[in-house]
């Protein structure tokens, strides 16, 4: 017998895998070798904290460890370092997503920005401290706006087009407890 | 029940607890070791992104070619002014060409006085781009060629005109092609006609700056830019484009390689270059060298080798 519940989860974190793949094959794709003076936002790392804020057990560590070191090893990044912070600010979203379910979609907004904000902090403090050879911070920083920017459009996608909500307290285990 | 059910909560955090920590380590780990030993851990990274990227080719290839039809659906908007435009420069290279054969015939009568051997080892190997590096911050892309056609780190990549970078990561079946547009490519260049050598910095422009010229003064925007062979790193005298002055007041060079749309590229084989090491030997007169004779007898062998033993 299969539960609904373990079904629908299963799915969703199918479709994860699917929509960061597309993503990282768009970034591969070679259609501009020009370097850009306008960086695009980071899809995948909006995705992972609208998701894991709404429906944290849609995301478990394993799957995002496995996607962002994936994508550490591909994108010529230093292997491991981003993935460690992405799982440390997903975690700590993970703790607050009952706390945001009550609040403006602003709060979770700005929230959502200082964890970027600090992650690049981070990323840059821990490469300079291993001096390893970094790119410049206006880039960095343009990529961070970008993102902050691009992060509204992907919740409302999750939400509208993928059904990715905030379940009322207890709609979970009430599934569960009906089955 | 309720008891149960706070137990195994309790249970699956405390077992949540346990993984995050292993994947902590795990992934610190992952890092310390690729800063402790760079180019095992990208040797690895080669070899993964050479399973990886060339399964995704079926997609790639054909999504980039209609990209490219769209854009050239777009300029069809502009055909007339195209075609005009296309035939004034034809005008002009017809007197190009005029001037080009004459050329070549005085170069071939040149050469032909000189006795001149061009390098018969600068052949080249083409490829296919399959992916760019995906990242903003680096300017890299993927050829479909590796190791197993024979090619090495450090080799020069054009695109039949201009220069585009060189070969840094070598795996199977893929290799990677460090952009000139890099931050982190250095490449030695001269600038012609003045013949200063000077370096060509990345900094993820589309034009990179030059730097360490020794008399800027000498060098005007539109002066050509090739290759330097400085460093063993590159053959000399690839063309990378022309000098520019950038908004920023910095002397730039505006490459010729197209880098809006990289779709072939040739990689250069290079071999490197012959060292000399050691100091002059003595001369002295060439002694024949000692020739074996075959034993006439096996009884011969024989005694031989008893004498030996005794």
């Amino acid at each position: 017998m299969v539960d609904p519940v373990t079904t629908r989860r299963w799915l969703y974190r199918g479709l994860f895998l699917v929509l960061a793949t597309l993503f990282l094959f768009g970034r591969l794709l070679p259609l501009s070798t020009l370097p850009s003076a306008w960086p695009a936002p980071d899809f995948l790392l909006c995705l992972a904290f609208a998701w894991v804020l709404r429906r944290p057990d849609f995301l478990p560590v394993v799957v995002i460890a496995t996607v962002f070191l994936i994508e550490d090893m591909l994108l010529v990044r230093p292997p491991g370092l981003w993935t460690l912070i992405v799982l440390f600010a997903t975690e700590f979203l993970r703790d607050r997503a009952n706390l945001t379910r009550d609040l403006p979609f602003f709060v979770e907004w700005a929230m959502v920005a200082a964890v970027m904000l600090v992650m690049l902090l981070a990323n840059r403090l821990v490469l300079a401290i291993f001096m390893v050879p970094q790119s410049g911070f206006g880039l960095t920083l343009m990529q961070f706006v970008a993102s902050v920017a691009a992060y509204p459009i992907v919740v409302l996608v999750s939400n509208r087009v993928l059904g990715v909500r905030w379940v009322a307290p207890g709609e979970v285990e009430a599934l569960e407890h009906r089955l | 029940m309720a008891r149960d059910r706070n137990a195994d909560i309790d249970y699956v955090a405390r077992v949540r607890r346990i993984l995050i920590a292993v994947l902590v380590v795990a992934l610190a780990g992952i890092f310390l070791v690729w800063r402790i030993d760079s180019p095992r851990v990208e040797r690895l990274r080669a070899a993964l992104i050479d399973r990886v990227v060339p399964s995704f080719d079926w997609a790639l290839v054909p999504v980039t070619k209609v990209a490219g039809m769209i854009e050239g659906f777009q300029s069809y908007a502009r055909i007339y002014e195209q075609n005009q435009e296309l035939r004034r420069e034809l005008q002009t290279m017809k007197a190009w060409k005029e001037a080009a054969v004459q050329l070549e015939q005085q170069n071939a009568k040149l050469l032909a006085q000189n006795k001149v051997r061009l390098d018969p080892k600068l052949t080249s190997v083409s490829g296919v781009v399959l992916a760019d590096s995906g990242s903003p911050f680096r300017q890299s892309v993927l050829l479909n060629v590796g190791s197993r056609d024979g090619v090495m780190d450090g080799w020069a990549t054009t695109d039949g005109l201009g220069l585009v970078g060189r070969i840094a990561g070598v795996g199977k079946t893929t290799s990677r092609v460090l952009l000139l547009t890099d931050a982190s490519s250095r490449v030695p260049v001269t600038i012609q006609p003045s013949g200063q050598k000077a370096l060509l910095v990345g900094d993820n422009t589309p034009a990179p700056p030059i730097d360490f010229i020794d008399a800027p003064e000498q060098v005007r925007p539109g002066d050509r830019v090739v290759s330097a062979g400085d460093g063993g790193v590159f053959p000399a005298g690839i063309l990378v484009g022309q000098v520019a002055l950038g908004a920023d007041r910095r002397l730039r060079v505006r490459l010729a390689a197209d880098y809006e749309r990289l779709d072939f590229l040739r990689v250069l084989r290079s071999q490197p270059a012959e060292r000399i090491n050691d100091t002059g030997a003595l001369i002295a007169p060439i002694v024949p060298p000692a020739v074996m004779l075959p034993p006439p007898e096996p009884a011969g062998t024989d005694d031989l080798a008893e004498g030996a033993d005794g």
